[in-house]
C-alpha cells in the first residue's frame, strides 16, 4: 500500500507513538515490578505524638434458657422474653505524647449498646497514666494503668490488682485501677537472666478504685520477676486492706520448639464465700483459700494451636453449695407474687450477686481451644473451637468461631455459643442457652 | 606411614572446618553488626497476587537478644516481640502482657516464621558440618547445635568475594525442604554495612505463596542489656529515635 508522504509521516509518527506508549507501559509496569520491593523507612520515623485505636460493631442474639435459674432471677416480673438481641458500637481510642523521659498516655472506651428497647452509654478512660522513664532499668508510672499478672490464658488466679477476665474473650483489653508503680530490672549473665520487680500502690476510696474492695485503705501489692533457667517465674504479693491478703507465684517455659507450659498457684489468706442453704439461709464460710491452674500451648507442623487449661478455684463453690443455691431459687421462683415469696427472690438474687452468678462460680474446670490457622490454604482465615468444661457436673459451653483478617486493619469474627447441663448444673442453669456473635473491627 | 597420613588428614579436616566456621562468622557480621537497629518490611504475597504487609522496627545486642516491634498495619501496630536465646515472647497491646512463643509459630502469617523474624547469629545456632567450594560460592552444610533451633539444617551458599549469603535451603531432622531464602540487592547501609537489601523465601509447604523481607536504616547501634526483658518489650518504640 502507498501512501502519500504526510499520511506516511503520521503513520509513522502513530507507530513511534504507539510504540513509545507500549514502551512507557512496559517501563511503568517494569518500575512497578522493580519498584514492588522497595522500603524506604523514613516515613515510619518516630513522632512525639501517636494516635490509634479501633472501631467495633458486635451484633449478638441470645436464646435464653427458660428453665433456668438466672433466667428466672433476671426476667421475674419483666414478661418472658424467649431471645434477645443486642448490638454495641465501641470506640477505643489510644494516643500517647512523650517528650524526653516523660510521656503520656491514654486508651478510652466509649461504647453505645442498645438491647431490645434499652440502651446504655459507657464512657470512661481504660488507662491514663504519666510515665518517666530514665532509662531501660527504671520506669515510674502513675494514673488509671491495668496491670496483667499471671501466665494463664483463660484464667489467672494471680490477678491479684486488675479486674476479672473474661475466658469467653482472654485477649480483650480491660479497664485498669488507678495506681502508682514502677518496674526496676537488672540482667545478668548465668542461668538467672533477669530480675524485675514491681511495687504497686492501690487506693481505695468513695471516689477511686472503689470497685477494687472495702474503701478507705491504701493496698500494697508487689512482683518480683525471675527469668531462671530459661523460665519465667513471678512471685506476687497483695498486702490485706480492701480485698484479704494473698500471695502467688506463676510460671511459663517453652519445652520444644512447639510445646509451652504454665502454671499458677494463689493463696488467700482469709477468702470468704457467701453461700445459701437450700432453705434459704445465708452463711458466710471463711478459711484459706489456694487456688491453681496449669496449662500448655502445642503448635503442631500443620498450625493447629492447641491451648488446655486445668483451673482449680479455692474460693469456688461447691457442687453441693451450688446445689443448694438452685434448689432454693428454683423454690423461691414456683412461689412468686406471694409476699413472703417475694422476699425469697430478693434473697436468692442477692445470694446470686454475691457469687453464684459469676461466669465460673464453682471450683473444677477446663479449658479447651483449638484454632487452625488458614485451613486448606485459606489464608487469613481462623476457625477455631474453644470449651469450657464443669468438671464437677459435667456441664459445658462450647463455641466454634470463624474469623478472617483478609482486609488491611479489618479483624472479623463469628461465633455460636452453646450451652450445655441438665437441672441444677452449672451451665445448665444459665441466663442463655445458645447464642450468636459477630464481631467486626476496623483499626485505624 | 598409614598413620602420618591419618593424622594429616584428620588435621586437614580440622583446617577445613575451622575456615567454614570462620566463613560462617564472617557471613554473620557482614550481614549486620552484632549490635544494631534496622527498620523491615515483610511482605507476604499470595497465588492471587494479593499482599499483606508489615513494618517491623528491630533491635539487636551481642549474640543472641533480639527485638522488634510492629509499626504496620494499625491493627498490629505496637506487637512486639522479645527473643532471647532459645526463649521467645509476644506482647499484645489489648492482652497487656507477653506471652511465650515458639520459634516455628509465626507472629506474621506467611512463609517466615519467628526464627526468620527474631534471627539470630547463625553461627549462634548452627556448627559447620562440611564446606565445598563451588566456582563462585561456598557451599557449607549447617546442623542445628540443639533441637530447640527451628531448622535443623541448613545449606548455605555464600558468595566468595562479598562474603554474603546468596542461597539458603532450611531443612527439617527428617530431611525434607521446609523452606528456601534468596538474598539480593546489595546495598550499602553505610557505616561499613553492605549486605543484601532484599531477602525473599518461598517453601514447598506453602506452594504458590512467598514472602519477602525489605530491609532499610540499618545501623550500629549499641543497647543497654535491659532493653531486652520482659518488662521493657511494651516499651521498644522509646528506642525509636
Amino acid at each position: 500500500m502507498i501512501m502519500p508522504g504526510n499520511a506516511r509521516g503520521e503513520g509513522t509518527r502513530k507507530r513511534h507513538t504507539a510504540f513509545a506508549l507500549v514502551l512507557a507501559l512496559m517501563n511503568s509496569v517494569g518500575s512497578a515490578l522493580a519498584g514492588e520491593y522497595t522500603f524506604d523507612a523514613s516515613e515510619f520515623a518516630r513522632k512525639p505524638y501517636e494516635l490509634g485505636g479501633y472501631v467495633e460493631y458486635r451484633h449478638d442474639r441470645f436464646w435464653l434458657n427458660k428453665n433456668g435459674a438466672f433466667y428466672g432471677l433476671a426476667f421475674q416480673g419483666r414478661g418472658e422474653p424467649s431471645s434477645l438481641t443486642r448490638n454495641a458500637a465501641t470506640l477505643k481510642l489510644e494516643g500517647n505524647y512523650r517528650h524526653g523521659a516523660a510521656s503520656v498516655r491514654a486508651r478510652t472506651h466509649l461504647e453505645y449498646d442498645h438491647e431490645d428497647g434499652s440502651s446504655e452509654r459507657v464512657t470512661r478512660f481504660d488507662e491514663l497514666a504519666g510515665s518517666w522513664k530514665p532509662g531501660p532499668d527504671l520506669t515510674v508510672e502513675l494514673g488509671k494503668i491495668a496491670l496483667k499478672w499471671g501466665k494463664g490464658y483463660a484464667w489467672n488466679p494471680i490477678a491479684f490488682v486488675e479486674r476479672l477476665k473474661d475466658p469467653n474473650d482472654p485477649e480483650l483489653a480491660r479497664e485498669g485501677f488507678w495506681m502508682a508503680t514502677a518496674d526496676w530490672v537488672r540482667t545478668f549473665d548465668g542461668p538467672l537472666k533477669t530480675i524485675a520487680f514491681t511495687p504497686v500502690l492501690l487506693p481505695t476510696g468513695k471516689d477511686v478504685n472503689s470497685e477494687f474492695g472495702r474503701t478507705g485503705h491504701t493496698n500494697v501489692a508487689a512482683r518480683l520477676y525471675l527469668l531462671w533457667h530459661d523460665t519465667d517465674i513471678d512471685f506476687v504479693y497483695l498486702s490485706g486492706g480492701s480485698r484479704p491478703s494473698r500471695v502467688g507465684v506463676d510460671f511459663s517455659r517453652n519445652i520444644t520448639t512447639s510445646l509451652e507450659v504454665h502454671g499458677e498457684w494463689a493463696r488467700v489468706s482469709d477468702a470468704q464465700r457467701r453461700t445459701i442453704t437450700a432453705e434459704g439461709q445465708p452463711r458466710v464460710v471463711h478459711g484459706k483459700a489456694d487456688s491453681y491452674l496449669l496449662g500448655m500451648r502445642y503448635l503442631t507442623a500443620k498450625d493447629t494451636t492447641f491451648i488446655a487449661e486445668y483451673y482449680r478455684n479455692g474460693a469456688g463453690y461447691t457442687e453441693s453449695e451450688m446445689e443448694d443455691f438452685f434448689v432454693f431459687t428454683g423454690n423461691a421462683l414456683l412461689q412468686q407474687h406471694t409476699t413472703p415469696a417475694d422476699e425469697l427472690v430478693r434473697r436468692a438474687n442477692v445470694a446470686a450477686q454475691s457469687g453464684y452468678a459469676r461466669a465460673q462460680p464453682m471450683q473444677r474446670y477446663f479449658y479447651l481451644r483449638v484454632s487452625q490457622k488458614d485451613p486448606f490454604d485459606f489464608l487469613y482465615w481462623t476457625p477455631a473451637v474453644t470449651s469450657i468444661v464443669n468438671l464437677a457436673d459435667r456441664s459445658f459451653s462450647i463455641s466454634p468461631e470463624i474469623a478472617y483478617t483478609g482486609f488491611t486493619n479489618v479483624e472479623l469474627r463469628l461465633r455460636l455459643f452453646a450451652l450445655g447441663g441438665g437441672d441444677r448444673t452449672d451451665f445448665g442453669e444459665k441466663l442463655n442457652k445458645r447464642r450468636v456473635e459477630l464481631r467486626a473491627r476496623l483499626y485505624f | 606411614m598409614k598413620t602420618l597420613l591419618a593424622i594429616a588428614l584428620f588435621l586437614a579436616s580440622g583446617a577445613f572446618a575451622a575456615d567454614g566456621t570462620e566463613i560462617l562468622r564472617k557471613v554473620d557480621r557482614n550481614l549486620e553488626p552484632e549490635s544494631y537497629e534496622m527498620y523491615r518490611k515483610l511482605v507476604n504475597i499470595e497465588p492471587d497476587g494479593s499482599r499483606k504487609e508489615f513494618v517491623l522496627f528491630s533491635a539487636k545486642k551481642g549474640r543472641d537478644k533480639v527485638a522488634a516491634l510492629f509499626l504496620s498495619p494499625a491493627s498490629d501496630k505496637g506487637r512486639a516481640t522479645l527473643r532471647l536465646g532459645d526463649n521467645m515472647w509476644l506482647h499484645i497491646p489489648s492482652v497487656g502482657k507477653p506471652v511465650r512463643i515458639t520459634s516455628l509459630q509465626s507472629v506474621t502469617g506467611g512463609v517466615f516464621n519467628n526464627a526468620d523474624i527474631l534471627r539470630l547469629d547463625y553461627s549462634e545456632e548452627y556448627n559447620v558440618q562440611s564446606v565445598q567450594e563451588e566456582k563462585d560460592a561456598f557451599l557449607l552444610a549447617l546442623k542445628a547445635k540443639t533441637g530447640e533451633v527451628a531448622y535443623d539444617q541448613l545449606k548455605m551458599w555464600v558468595d566468595r568475594k562479598t562474603l554474603l549469603p546468596s542461597k539458603i535451603e532450611a531443612y527439617a531432622a527428617s530431611g525434607m525442604l521446609i523452606k528456601t531464602l534468596y538474598f539480593s540487592d546489595v546495598k550499602d547501609f553505610g557505616g561499613g554495612i553492605k549486605r543484601p537489601a532484599t531477602v525473599e523465601t518461598d517453601s514447598p509447604l506453602y506452594k504458590g505463596y512467598k514472602s519477602v523481607m525489605l530491609y532499610s536504616q540499618v545501623k550500629r547501634r549499641d543497647f543497654k542489656d535491659e532493653v531486652f526483658t520482659l518488662t521493657n518489650v511494651s516499651r521498644i518504640d522509646d528506642l525509636r529515635k
